[in-house]
């Protein structure tokens, strides 16, 4: 009973319903021009939340080309809801640091979760996870009893910064999934391939470099260094570089994941990272952080290529 | 290598061209999923129930790519699970947080938008050597790293105090005085400190899951890797983001200084 209360599952299905009351308040949003179809991606976004573990996969795959094809067509966009910066100030005024405490209550109870899942010897990445779930949940109740608002304020307020993110919302698992088929059709093995045929196998500065860069392309392509590390370990760092000049393995590999992050920091594919950060912020630029990312990325990424090619100089 | 296997590359093709294009998104990432799997040989449904009657869309014994898709979308759900907190970080905001955490830092003499940025990626930092992987995007940066940032840059006249939490909507006016806006600046090195922290102190802790797969992954190709090892090994990346950050966040914090003087 308490492993199915505070599983995953109860934390999608958690989700979901949030999803299906922003939806439900969408489709009577009179200040929202295209709230039918906004609402309707909303709701379809909630019912695979709320049911993705048991529903066919085919169905939810056919829920994804709705929810694509809705976006596609422009169906999705905001309501009206001004705020009032007055009413605000005189609101931090009267409530003080106190209304930290919902806000907080998020990442402590994450992070209890993360710990007594480890404890108990799950997984602590789960734990987690479920503990943002139920994280959110506490932070609802906590900011409910401390400003004595309703749920109805409640559910306005999420449904705002919601819908101030849009559809950009569900791009990173859509990215996550393009990576699934791409691996599906073997993109992975034709990028190592490529690599194989152009890097001459003596000079180990090039090897080194071709690595380095394999990795940040390949992760730039699709969006996720632990996407990119195994094509890239498995296809050149360990046939070209650990294998004929007897690398330590621990060392050449974690310096590999890591220039793939590197290319985490420059690509639109790395969505949760990039793209929603800059819709979350409501920043004019899309790809405003990637621009403020970049020279930092390119110059740690050329520190990863010196990095690795020293350690084996000097090994 | 065949033509067959090089064709397999067109969804990489149509994701660069949408991206080049500024075409819907969210439609061009699907499409390029669909067509590579088509590309592939994939069919489109997977060959059972009642799909298994329409020899054109299955192939026996493959799986289809809608249903791969489908899949994927489920099991891919923790990275939009943040949608969650939105709620009560709305109705906090809507109460006074931003304001709140901008007078907050206000009363820091030494609080600079740069300085501030350094403190944080450190804080997220700590969070990987202690085993937790979370997105500080939606739990950090947007309530509290974000109005505090901007509380720094109004206490320095780098933004004006009119342009006070509610610039959080971008639509104001006094946010984009000159040329490049300090405000949009300043939300790019918010959410990079968020990810300079999170990318490279996440392998500082043995159980985070860059190194196991990292573990996973070699032991799978015949070469024993440690995750101690491994963490010891990614020490020098760590030292090098952080210092090339600091370096990031204290030229921010000069271009913001900069931008007053013009305006004086």
């Amino acid at each position: 009973m308490m492993a199915s209360v505070f599983s995953l599952d109860a934390v999608y299905v958690l989700t979901g319903v949030v999803l299906l009351i922003f939806a439900l308040m969408t489709f009577v949003d009179r200040g929202n021009p295209r709230r039918v179809g906004s609402g309707c991606f909303w709701l379809a976004l909630g019912v695979i939340f709320a049911l993705g573990s048991v529903m066919p996969h085919w169905l939810t795959g056919l829920l994804v080309l709705f929810l694509v094809t809705l976006d596609g067509l422009g169906q999705v966009s905001r309501g009206a809801q001004p705020t009032d910066q007055a009413a605000q100030a005189e609101h931090a005024r009267r409530l003080g640091n106190r209304i930290f405490i919902p806000v907080l209550a998020i990442p402590i109870v994450t992070f209890a979760f993360a710990l007594i899942f480890r404890w108990s010897g799950m997984d602590a990445n789960r734990g987690a996870l479920v503990g943002l779930g139920f994280g959110g949940l506490a932070a609802m109740f906590a900011g409910l009893i401390l400003t004595r608002s309703g749920a109805r304020a409640l559910m306005n307020e999420g449904r705002r910064l919601n819908e101030a993110m849009g559809a950009v919302n569900i791009l990173p698992q859509l990215l996550a999934s393009l990576g699934v088929i791409f691996t599906a059709a073997g993109v992975g093995d034709l990028i190592a391939q490529g690599i194989q045929q152009i890097i001459p196998a003596n000079n180990l500065f090039l090897l080194v470099l071709a690595n380095c860069l394999g990795m940040a392309l390949f992760t730039i392509v699709m969006g996720n260094s632990f996407a990119a590390f195994p094509v890239i370990a498995t296809g050149v760092l360990v046939p070209l570089i650990i294998k004929p000049f007897g690398v330590n393995p621990a060392m050449a590999a974690i310096i590999t994941l890591t220039a793939g992050s590197s290319g985490t920091l420059m690509t639109p594919m790395a969505a949760n990272f990039n793209i929603v950060p800059a819709a979350l912020l409501n920043m004019r630029d899309q790809h405003g952080v990637i621009k403020f990312q970049l020279p930092y990325a390119l110059t740690i990424w050329s520190f990863h290529v010196v990095l690795l090619w020293l350690l084996i100089k000097v090994s | 290598m065949h033509v067959q296997d090089l064709l397999k590359l067109i969804g990489i093709v149509i994701v660069l061209a949408g991206f080049a294009l500024r075409l819907r998104t969210t439609l061009v990432v699907v499409v390029a999923a669909l067509a590579t799997g088509l590309v592939a040989g994939l069919p489109l449904f997977s060959h059972e129930g009642f799909f298994q009657h329409l020899p054109l869309l299955t192939k026996p014994g493959q799986t289809g790519v809608i249903n791969t898709l489908g899949r994927a979308f489920a099991d891919n759900r923790p990275v939009t699970l943040f949608i969650i907190t939105l709620p009560a970080i709305g109705l906090a905001e809507r109460y006074g947080l931003q304001e709140q955490a901008a007078n907050l830092i206000r009363k820091i003499r030494a609080a600079t938008v740069g300085r501030l940025q350094i403190v944080y990626q450190l804080f997220r930092v700590l969070h990987g050597v202690m085993g937790i992987r979370l997105n500080g995007h939606p739990a950090f940066v947007r309530p509290l790293i974000f109005p505090m940032s901007l509380g720094a840059a109004q206490a320095s006249g780098s933004v004006p105090r009119a342009v006070a939490s509610g610039s959080i909507t971008t639509d104001n006016p006094l946010a984009t005085a000159h040329g490049t806006n300090p405000v949009e600046k300043i939300k790019a090195a918010n959410a990079a400190a968020e990810n300079y922290g999170n990318f490279y102190g996440q392998n500082l802790s043995p159980v985070q899951a860059g190194i196991l797969l990292v573990s996973g992954v070699m032991q799978g190709l015949g070469f024993k890797a440690g995750g101690w090892d491994l963490v010891k090994y990614t020490t020098p990346v760590v030292a090098a983001s952080i210092i090339l950050a600091v370096a990031q966040f204290l030229w921010l914090d000069r271009s913001l200084d900069k931008a007053v003087e013009v305006k004086q």
